[in-house]
């Protein structure tokens, strides 16, 4: 899963946030950092991306004081903030394990921002949870 | 004959470690002043984790070094005045205390107090950001970890070290002052007179490179000792012991270094 190239974005376990870092923190690096923006347009841009997710709420909080599901909206907040063609969400069950996690994905992606290819990779025995 | 052995390669991989370490150290500050010159590393982000750096590390404990710099200076000046009156030896009462207080004692203090605070700190978040996969999380959203997490950390430490330095530095001058004086200005002209004559471009160039690379030491040793912890929890404390102990050692030899340098 690692050897994915560049042009695609993870949300995956084993890509954590920056635990002394808020999620608006973690979220704003992206613009910071790739795209040069101020601090000022980078937080305003991961506001604007948390609330296209539902999740305006969460933006101070850090990651121990966060609920797997806040974790998680972060992490993808992150992810679709890379602007990537592709997104794969890796392991959600491993992540996601206080809510009933397809549906949660659903839900986010239904959100009218929403845009692009989600992939979803999960173990083979979670297929019952993912109606055709 | 299987003692001995065995006692040669492990002395052996001792001094491979050593070199290693050794390399690895300064490969990475190799990395970290290419970067210094790179034209895109000084962006207004990295400008504000620098600052933020600087606060951490100096400015959010300045009253608390303050206070131990006034304390520790108002001893050894105490105990110098009252030795050079007892042999006689007043007027040199000053330049013994510059000398030993603002270009010795404090910078090394200086360099203690903020390895003891901000290194071990630094070392232990370098180390859990590496154990918990900070550091891959950061390269696969193509944020520079050393531009974000490491270089600012290198110049908030030795910007640190200088600044406390000097502070103290300026305390312990202005305390010998009023100690020897008290609060008259007849001894001004003496004063600034012995100060202007240890104060050369010499050693103030020597104190400014001495302070610099005491602040580097305290922050560029934890972070290489922070990454190269292997990616198990338990090792954390480990890593930071190591960093600790060869900041330790890093901070005696540039003193060592310093003094022979000056008065051999």
């Amino acid at each position: 899963m690692t050897a994915l190239g560049d042009d695609v974005a993870r949300v995956a376990p084993d890509l954590p946030l920056r635990a002394n870092l808020s999620a608006l923190d973690n979220i704003a690096l992206i613009p910071l950092y790739q795209r040069h923006y101020d601090a000022a347009d980078s937080a305003r841009q991961a506001l604007a991306m948390l609330d296209a997710l539902g999740h305006a709420t969460i933006a101070p909080l850090r990651d121990p004081d966060m609920t797997p599901a806040q974790r998680f909206v972060t992490q993808l907040a992150r992810a679709l903030m890379l602007r990537r063609p592709r997104l794969v969400i890796d392991r959600p069950g491993a992540m996601l394990y206080d809510v009933p996690y397809p549906d949660f994905i659903r839900r986010l992606a239904a959100q009218p921002a929403m845009s692009g290819t989600w992939d979803i990779y999960d173990f083979s025995w979670n297929q019952v949870l993912y109606p055709r | 004959m299987r003692f001995l052995e065995a006692s040669i390669e492990s002395l052996g991989a001792k001094i491979t470690g050593w070199f290693a370490v050794g390399y690895g150290t300064f490969a990475f500050l190799g990395r970290a002043l290419l970067l210094l010159l790179d034209r895109t590393t000084w962006n207004r982000a990295t400008f504000d984790v620098v600052v933020k750096q600087v606060y951490f590390t100096a400015v959010q404990i300045l009253h608390v070094f303050l206070g131990y710099a006034l304390i520790i200076s108002w001893l050894i000046v105490t105990i110098i005045l009252s030795t050079a009156r007892e042999f006689g030896l007043t007027e040199f009462a000053m330049e013994m205390t510059i000398r030993v207080l603002v270009l010795e004692l404090l910078p090394f203090l200086t360099a203690l107090f903020v390895a003891l605070r901000s290194g071990s700190a630094i070392n232990t978040e370098i180390a859990l950001m590496r154990v918990n996969n900070e550091l891959d999380a950061l390269a696969h959203c193509k944020v520079p970890p050393m531009q974000f997490e490491f270089l600012p950390r290198l110049i908030g430490g030795v910007v640190s070290v200088v600044a406390l330095a000097s502070l103290a530095g300026l305390l312990a001058l202005l305390l010998a002052y009023l100690s020897i004086y008290g609060l008259s200005m007849a001894g001004f002209e003496a004063f600034t007179r012995t100060v202007a004559r240890i104060f050369d471009f010499r050693i103030v160039a020597g104190l400014a490179v001495k302070c610099a690379l005491f602040g580097l030491a305290v922050t560029l040793i934890p972070v290489t000792a922070g990454l190269e912890t292997p990616k198990k929890l338990f090792m954390v404390p480990v890593s930071v012991l190591r960093g600790m102990m060869r900041v330790f050692f890093a901070i005696v030899a540039i003193e060592v270094l310093s003094l022979a340098l000056k008065y051999i």
